[in-house]
């Protein structure tokens, strides 16, 4: 997964002037489509299709979180984006660069739209485990239900505070910390889940086409 | 297809995070979706096949046609190779390509294409001048085009442009960051604080603003008429003056204006954020001086001895005009420029002194030779060269000789010259801030008009799946349920379906949104209540619209209730406490025509709204772009200092500015208060972020306060209080004396 070319000018400016300093343009630049649609699970036009979106919001080539949450901020009027931006950009940004490119973020969209369940649960599973230790506890689950509760926004009909997100969490992880060690592994998590039919339900009905 | 709807696939797989924690178990998704099968057969086969394709068309030099929205562009593939580093020289373009019309579209602004496509063809890039440059730069960008191969012809105005619009945005923010960060005052100091650098805060605060400026002009009259020459002395037949006539009067007066004048510095000087810093600002500096003066002379008096010294005294009290500057933002505007330009009055002050010197020692000795000159010594030729350069002229010294004269003439023709040349400048520098400053009330008047807007399409995004909601579920049943979905359009079906999900995972539900209730989401603080947020929620105009909701209700009901809401507000704060219903007394009393609050949403994200959304609002496609593409430059650099979030026991929702922003907010704030240095605007601390705003505040007070300041019965208010109370005082005095 490299990235294809990376164009690194300056826009200098006379000294003797006040200019902004030195701006660095980076662009990144996807390798072909073929080969794109070699690697994930989508057809070209799909490829095409999602590569003029992502271009059209990010012409520079890269997704960086800022422009997460401003996407999530369209979908979730009212909601404070940046927690759970932040954390769904960690899944994308495998290599910690601070960017996503379009390779990195097509290969995840393949994995989350056309993988198989057990990929999409170890998704599910590296998005809670933001410390990358291997191992999920009550903080992690804690942390994700802050970052879905505040996509809420203001509008709810019911407020919500530390308590109810409290609550929540502990009754979850309850349900999935069956031996109570106190963490979850890779293994217990995938294993409760496909035991669960609504689970798998759901993740199923939140596949879409492009 | 929007780029909004591009991006929804990827936010409803996302999704499938919030399925292990979800509370209910998620609805099916709205249509029937097609199963792909996983087999990885079919991509591969239709690749062979698009690659047969694409190998075929690969022929030498064969015309391309590219369609930008419309317009058809037809160039060879050769001229777009010419630049393998852009999107239309390298395969990059392949993804734009439609197999079915065998040509590359691209939804783009087809003006600026051309310009694009001629920089293929010329090799020189151009500028157009009537097009926006930050339209310009984002076409630029998608085209992979860096804009410093604009050609010379063209790249002076590009740039000048483009600083003067990061200029304006830089401004823009800092304005927008004012109106953000303004929490409600926590104690007496920071309310004291606020009306005092921001009079049209509270009625108070603005009478306590024109009472002092009445002192000031009483004080200053005062200070004129004493001088003035007031009848014949009865004793000594001598003319005296009013200050020696009316002795008692005039020494009353001026006790009561120094009073008020301390008093009003010990007030500001309790309620500064930063007391150094407010001692060794000028404002101060001119407060202190004007009031020392008559307190050295109390004490000196009781010396019993009126000295030369004592009279230079009084001259100070002159500088009591210089109080005005807090009242007039002409004064302060001139008073910067002057600042500002003070390179160019060192050069001034540096040449003339460099041509008197000159002037003076060559006329001197021209003009020693003359029987009874009174150009005795080269300094006394001074005061004749300086008359002259200036053209003043006023002849107590003339030269004699023809030497001499002939000296005077070019004498007089340099000095018109030296003074003419930086004169421009300085006007020219003045002229800039005074509209910037008149610019920026403009903006404001125009941003609260704009934010109003974004909210109320933000609203009905809101509320339209909510009401979607509603018929669903009233029409679950009935038969017509599947017309409907035919006629709505997918991408909404998708959107709702996700929010859907969203309020089953979380077990709450998005509510109907009403005036009264926009009112309510901008006015409390988020559920991390406690920690002063600056973030999504609370920065949706709480602190600014609680302000605004307090002044109006003050102004139009003069109700009492206001303490006690704000009281309320600040507890409920103080005690996490997050209570819809505290909202509701304060909300009742709202009147008819209420001002919505300052939403302040970060500009970029006020982008494209779902189409779905049927709103009479015109939502302005391009223009938030420009933020995120501007701040993409500077952001790829500072990602890595985006703090992680702990994982602790303490969520805290607060998004610190970015670096960048800070840094150019505080050059920003430093530039501006070089003349004021009032309160300390580089406090990052959340508690103090009304400083700043206060400290820009100087700068443009007067004309936004008049335009505000009309309400109700403050008027008569005043006027009372402006013509009793220094007859109240006054006679206080004289009773105690």
């Amino acid at each position: 997964m490299g990235v294809a070319m990376v164009i690194n000018t300056r826009i200098g400016g006379n000294t003797d002037y006040v200019d902004d300093g030195v701006e660095t343009l980076k662009r990144y630049k996807p390798r072909s489509l073929d080969e794109l649609a070699m690697r994930t699970k989508f057809s070209k036009k799909e490829i095409q299709l999602i590569y003029q979106g992502f271009k059209q919001e990010c012409p520079s080539g890269t997704v960086n979180e800022e422009t997460f949450k401003n996407i999530y901020g369209q979908f979730f009027p009212f909601a404070d984006t940046s927690t759970y931006a932040h954390l769904i950009f960690s899944t994308f940004d495998l290599r910690s660069a601070g960017f996503v490119t379009f390779e990195d973020f097509l290969i995840c969209l393949s994995t989350l739209c056309r993988g198989t369940i057990e990929e999409r649960l170890k998704w599910i599973f590296a998005l809670y485990d933001t410390k990358k230790s291997g191992k999920l506890t009550n903080d992690d689950f804690y942390l994700i239900l802050c970052a879905i509760y505040s996509l809420l926004g203001n509008v709810a009909n019911r407020h919500y505070d530390h308590e109810t997100i409290r609550e929540h969490t502990m009754n979850v992880f309850q349900k999935f910390d069956k031996l109570h060690r106190g963490y979850l592994t890779v293994q217990d998590f995938v294993s409760y889940c496909l035991k669960d039919p609504l689970i798998i339900q759901s993740i199923e009905s939140l596949r879409t086409t492009v | 297809m929007a780029s909004v709807a591009a991006w929804l696939p990827f936010a409803r797989a996302a999704a499938i995070g919030w399925v292990p924690l979800a509370k209910n178990p998620l609805p099916p998704p709205p249509f029937r979706t097609p199963t792909h099968g996983v087999s990885p057969s079919s991509p591969s086969t239709s690749t062979t096949s698009v690659t047969a394709t694409t190998v075929g068309e690969r022929r030498c030099d064969e015309k391309i046609i590219i369609n930008v929205s419309g317009r058809r562009f037809e160039c060879w593939r050769s001229t777009l190779e010419k630049y393998p580093d852009s999107l239309l020289g390298s395969n990059e373009k392949e993804f734009f390509y439609d197999e079915d019309t065998r040509e590359y579209f691209f939804d783009r602004d087809p003006d600026v294409f051309r310009v694009i496509l001629n920089f293929y063809r010329t090799g020189k890039l151009h500028y157009p001048k009537h097009e926006c440059i930050a339209a310009y730069d984002e076409e630029l960008a998608f085209f992979g085009i860096l804009p410093d191969i604009i050609g010379d012809c063209c790249y002076e105005d590009y740039r000048d442009r483009k600083r003067e619009n990061t200029e304006r945005l830089i401004d823009d923010r800092l304005h927008e960051d004012e109106d953000k960060i303004q929490p409600k005052p926590q104690s007496i100091r920071e309310t004291m604080w606020r009306a005092f650098e921001n009079p049209q805060v509270s009625t108070m605060a603005s009478v306590f603003y024109y009472v002092t400026g009445f002192f000031i002009a009483v004080s200053v009259i005062a200070n004129v008429l004493d001088t003035v020459a007031c009848g014949p002395d009865p004793e000594t037949g001598y003319p005296r003056s009013c200050g020696e006539r009316f002795a008692r009067q005039f020494f009353c007066l001026d006790t009561a204006c120094v009073m008020i004048f301390t008093v009003e510095y010990f007030l500001r000087l309790y309620a500064a954020p930063d007391r150094l810093k407010f001692v060794r600002s000028v404002m101060s500096v001119i407060d202190v001086v004007a009031i020392m003066p008559y307190y050295i002379g109390l004490f000196m008096n009781q010396k019993g001895e009126v000295s030369g010294a004592f009279v230079t005294l009084r001259v100070f009290r002159v500088f009591r005009i210089f109080k005005f500057s807090r009242h007039s933002q002409g004064l302060r505007v001139l008073g910067y420029t002057l600042k500002s330009c003070a390179s160019e009055l060192g050069f001034l002050l540096f040449s003339l002194t460099m041509a008197i010197i000159i002037f003076a020692t060559v006329i001197y000795y021209a003009e020693k030779s003359v029987v009874h000159t009174k150009f005795t010594s080269i300094p006394a030729a001074f005061w004749y060269t300086i008359v002259t350069m200036t053209t003043l002229g006023y002849g107590d010294m003339v030269p004699k000789t023809w030497a001499g004269k002939l000296v005077g003439g070019v004498c007089s023709l340099s000095g018109v010259l030296v003074i003419a040349l930086p004169v421009p400048v300085i006007v020219s520098n003045f002229s800039r801030i005074y509209h910037q400053s008149q610019r920026a009330d403009k903006m404001k008047a125009q941003r609260k008009a704009r934010q109003t807007r974004i909210r109320l399409a933000r609203n009905a995004t809101s509320n339209a799946f909510v009401a979607a909601k509603k018929h669903r579920e009233q029409h679950a049943d009935d038969a017509n349920s599947p017309a409907d979905k035919n006629l709505v359009n997918p991408f909404e079906l998708q959107h709702h379906h996700l929010l859907q999900c969203l309020e089953l995972t979380t077990d709450r539900e998005f509510v109907e949104m009403g005036p009264d209730a926009l009112m309510n989401s901008g006015g409390r603080t988020s559920f991390t209540a406690g920690t002063n947020n600056m973030t999504g929620l609370s920065r949706f105009g709480s602190p600014s619209s609680r302000l605004l909701l307090n002044r109006r209700r003050w102004w139009c009901c003069g109700v009492r209730t206001r303490g006690k809401n704000s009281y309320k507000y600040s507890t409920d704060r103080a005690n996490n406490n997050n209570n819809l219903n505290t909202d509701g007394n304060e909300l009742d009393a709202e009147l008819d025509d209420f001002q919505l609050p300052l939403a302040l949403t970060p500009r970029a994200s006020t982008t494209l709204l779902p189409q779905s959304t049927s709103t009479n609002v015109i939502q302005p496609q391009s223009t938030p772009i420009v933020g995120s593409s501007l701040q993409h430059d500077v952001v790829l650099h500072s990602n890595a200092d985006e703090p992680l979030l702990p994982a602790g026991d303490r969520f805290d929702l607060n998004h610190p500015l970015d670096p960048e922003y800070r840094s150019l907010l505080s050059r920003k704030a430093n530039s501006l208060s070089t003349v004021y240095e009032h309160g300390s605007g580089q406090d990052a601390a959340l508690g103090y972020p009304t400083f700043l705003y206060a400290q820009k505040r100087t700068l443009m007070n007067k004309k936004h306060y008049h335009s505000e300041c009309h309400v109700g019965n403050s008027p008569i208010v005043m006027l009372l209080v402006l013509t009793y109370m220094p007859y109240i005082v006054t006679q206080s005095i004289l009773y105690l004396l």
